[in-house]
């Protein structure tokens, strides 16, 4: 098992070059000047070209990427184009409130979307089946934009139950020095509990835009894995061997059926890590997504190439926990 | 016992309780380094840590004292002299001194200054508004001397009659020399300090989260700021802010889509608020396009756009439309001759098939995929536009590329046939508005060879009103405003009033035309 994580640990590095590499590309594919970009309306043609030069722009399209690569050998990927902050700094910044984020989704979508989805496994063409796999229907139709709007305007305009936007409220959040950046840690941490309280409240809608499309995806598949793994004679054979239904179910099916279910868990969550611009937006969350997607939109290149391959990495890791906890799952499977 | 206390101390920091005013900010600082910003966000923060030699009467673009408290030029206008205001201190302690003004205009004047925060390479908005940096052949700015501890003179190669108001713009506040040497290339980044002698102090900067600013103590304006703490909270989806402000999360914001306005005035806890309008929303058409190289096509286009419609439709009593490329707060630089074009889809057509066109030609239309104060709903205005074109005849076709290559590829012999942008202005002078577009070459427009339009009579017009002192300017301006209307390069839509919202219990706010304002005034009940 030692020896195929670090196959596979030696295995990223093409995956994780390559993808450099595309992104590299396809930024230059973009059209738009970084330049003009960053100095917008009043723009004269002098003050682009000296910016060109000062940004490195004019040098030929294979040194760029090699520099590039080389400072993020040496731990330097960059310094934005548009604020001057190095790019390190900033995502290590935001990378809890990212982090925090897509936890708490995917949390969200794991603790209800495998009970429901073993439930409508379960009772599988009744109303609560049906009931279930509707709402998963809607749940990943709905346009995540338009669902956050919905819940801010019902919950917080509206009910004032919960807050608008943002990680803490402002009066809290002015004095507190947090110390890791996962707030709820911190609060904790820095023994103030009303600050893990407000952070919460601040969690839920973000969670709850951001975990509807995963939750309804997570019951789907562990619905599809129950039945599939039911159907199976070794559970026949635990029924019949007369063990309490419960056990059954889960000591013996669902770890079975938990095999897909794991990998698209894993899938999500990578997902969500960079790629929850649109909530991001909404609840003026400061987190990764919103940070490249800015980039982009500036055409601030050492963010981008930085911010992707940062997320892509995370991606690419998460894969490969997902990969081995297979292990743990199935004893069958062994990795040579 | 133990109860009373506690009461005792919940009663005195319920007293002491802090004032917190929350602003809602549409994006995040660029940097809050003086002279080295354009983006309108850095410029509000700043207004707020810094103050400017000139100062403006609230809610108009009139020159008024700063913390210089008197100035005076020479008969032609090139040698201007300011008097500090005596016992200012920057944030720091240092006082305010002529040699502290020197500091701070040197920094942007001299590429080769040491002070220099090289990273970013953005000192351009000195040399943009006054003619080139040190050593350039067009840099207005000749010499600087300090007379004495409080009083500086400038000298300048040639006339400049609206210099005060130039560097009263929001980009030169003055920064405490001390602390820029201090911090060096961390000053006015989020690690580093931003110390000015403003209503405000920096306290923190998180970015992608918000700025926090507490009063300052010693401010030289007795009385202000209102209140003990500044927070601008940033918040850049439109909608999101606005739920905020209705929330009581943020107390007052800008940059309100105008869609909102009925939503604004129905929300009896909110209210509409207008800055006034110091922009123009136009449609450019380029003489490249050979239908539109001759003056009667431009002047059909004009006349063939239902522009009060228009501007009633998408921005109520947020617009005016008129012939002047200017706003209407430059009054005194218009020509009475001048009120609009007049909207005659027949005589238009008439000055089509007069100029060759009976059957009108195709016309590409470029919009912008970017919401802007002086067009906040592009897409939407450019389809009633191209409505109106082809009632008379004009086959229009909409485009639109994303921002940055929009900015870029206008420039780009032979530009955009005609296109939508505007213009928002730096200070209160005519030629803030007409030299970038009409001072020939012009960047963003050519000729039907390809090359940057020039335009003789005009740039003779434009040279001498930017040279010329004194009423006599009045004149040249208002000759500029007939020429320009008459040859309908750039015809202007509108002049919008940005909407803004605050909540009502928030008092004593007035917007500036010129984009932003101190909230020294600004009280929350």
């Amino acid at each position: 098992m030692g020896a195929y994580f670090l196959k596979r640990l030696l295995g990223l590095i093409p995956v994780l070059l390559g993808i450099t590499l595309l992104v590299f590309l396809f930024l230059q594919l973009i059209p738009g000047d970084p330049a003009e970009a960053l100095l917008g309306e009043r723009a004269s043609a002098e003050e682009i070209a000296k910016l060109r030069e000062k940004l490195g722009l004019n040098k030929p399209l294979y040194v760029q990427y090699l520099t590039f690569l080389g400072n993020v050998l040496r731990g330097d990927l960059g310094t934005s184009a548009v604020s001057t902050i190095p790019v390190a700094e900033e995502l290590k910044r935001r990378w809890p409130a990212t982090f925090e984020l897509a936890l708490a989704a995917t949390a969200l979508a794991v603790l209800l979307g495998i009970p429901i989805g073993i439930l409508a496994a379960l009772r599988r063409n009744t109303l609560w089946d049906t009931l279930s796999m509707s709402f998963s229907l809607v749940g990943v139709s709905m346009p995540v934009f338009w669902l956050g709007l919905l819940l801010v305007y019902l919950f917080a305009v509206n009910l004032h139950w919960l807050p608008t936007g943002g990680r803490l409220s402002t009066d809290l959040s002015i004095d507190f020095q947090p110390l890791t950046g996962f707030l709820l840690l911190d609060g904790l941490l820095a023994g103030k509990p009303h600050v893990t309280w407000d952070a919460l409240r601040h969690l839920v809608l973000p969670a709850i835009t951001l975990g509807t499309i995963p939750l309804a995806i997570i019951t789907r598949i562990t619905r599809s894995a129950m039945l599939e793994v039911l159907s199976q004679d070794y559970v026949r054979t635990a029924r019949a061997k007369g063990l309490a239904e419960r056990q059954v179910i889960l000591k013996h099916a669902l770890r079975n059926a938990l095999l897909p279910v794991v990998t698209i868990v894993g899938l999500q969550f990578g997902t969500l890590l960079g790629g929850a611009i649109l909530t991001e937006t909404i609840f003026s969350w400061p987190g990764i997504g919103s940070y490249i997607y800015e980039g982009i939109l500036n055409r601030d290149y050492p963010v981008v190439q930085a911010g992707v391959l940062v997320v892509a990495t995370s991606f690419v890791l998460i894969n490969l926990i997902v990969d081995l906890s297979y292990a743990l799952l199935d004893p069958r499977i062994q990795y040579r | 016992m133990k109860k009373l206390l506690v009461g005792l101390l919940a009663a005195l920091s319920l007293g002491m309780a802090q004032k917190t005013l929350v602003f809602g900010s549409n994006g995040e600082p660029v940097s809050l380094e003086p002279g080295n910003i354009t983006d309108g966000i850095s410029i509000y923060v700043q207004h707020q840590i810094y103050d400017t030699l000139v100062d403006f009467k609230p809610g108009t673009t009139e020159p008024v004292p700063g913390l210089a408290e008197s100035w005076e030029s020479n008969k032609e206008a090139t040698v201007w002299t300011f008097r500090l205001r005596r016992g200012v201190r920057f944030h720091d302690g240092t006082e305010l001194t002529a040699e502290a003004v020197k500091f701070n205009v040197e920094r942007w004047w001299d590429p080769k200054n040491p002070t220099r925060i090289d990273a970013a390479a953005r000192y351009e908005i000195w040399p943009y508004l006054f003619g080139g940096s040190k050593g350039e052949e067009g840099s207005i700015l000749k010499e600087i001397q300090v007379v004495d501890k409080y009083t500086i003179r400038f000298v300048l190669s040639k006339p400049f009659p609206a210099f005060p108001a130039a560097i009263g713009s929001g980009y030169f506040g003055i920064a405490s020399p001390t602390a820029i040497k201090k911090d060096g290339a961390k000053y006015g980044s989020p690690t580093g300090s931003a110390i000015g002698t403003g209503p405000f102090r920096l306290v923190e900067w998180r970015p992608g989260d918000q700025i926090v600013l507490e009063r300052n103590p010693n401010f030289w304006k007795p009385g202000l700021p209102k209140v003990d703490r500044l927070v601008f909270k940033v918040i850049k989806d439109p909608a999101a802010r606005l739920a905020a402000l209705k929330a009581g999360t943020i107390d007052f914001t800008t940059d309100i889509p105008p869609s909102n306005l009925r939503d604004l005035e129905a929300d009896p806890n909110l209210d509409a608020v207008f800055r006034p309008s110091f922009n123009v929303g136009y449609l450019a058409l380029n003489p490249s396009h050979k239908p539109l190289a001759d003056k009667r096509v431009r002047q059909a286009i004009a006349m063939a756009i239902n522009k009060k419609a228009i501007v009633q439709a998408f921005w109520g009593r947020l617009g005016v439309t008129d012939g002047h490329f200017t706003p209407p707060s430059m009054k005194a630089f218009q020509s009475p001759k001048v009120t609009d074009y007049e909207f005659n889809p027949q005589k238009a057509k008439a000055l089509l098939a007069q100029a060759g066109y009976p059957n009108g030609f195709d016309l590409e239309l470029w919009y912008m995929p970017v919401s802007r104060p002086y067009f906040p709903t592009p897409k939407e205005i450019a389809e009633a536009m191209a409505a109106d074109l082809s009632a008379i005849g004009i086959r229009v076709k909409l485009q639109t590329k994303d921002w940055a290559s929009y900015l870029a590829d206008r420039k780009k012999s032979p530009g955009f046939q005609a296109y939508m942008l505007g213009w928002n202005g730096d200070y209160g002078d005519p030629q803030n508005f007409y030299d970038p577009h009409f001072l020939g070459p012009i960047a963003d427009l050519f000729d039907p060879q390809g090359k940057n339009l020039v335009i003789p009579e005009l740039n003779e017009l434009l040279v001498k009103g930017a040279t010329t002192p004194g009423k006599e300017r009045e004149a040249i301006y208002q000759r500029v405003d007939e020429l320009t209307f008459d040859l309908a390069l750039r015809v202007p839509i509108v002049h919008s009033q940005p909407l803004l919202a605050k909540r009502k219990n928030v008092t004593g706010w007035t917007p500036s035309p010129l984009g932003s304002e101190s909230f020294e005034a600004v009280d929350k009940r």
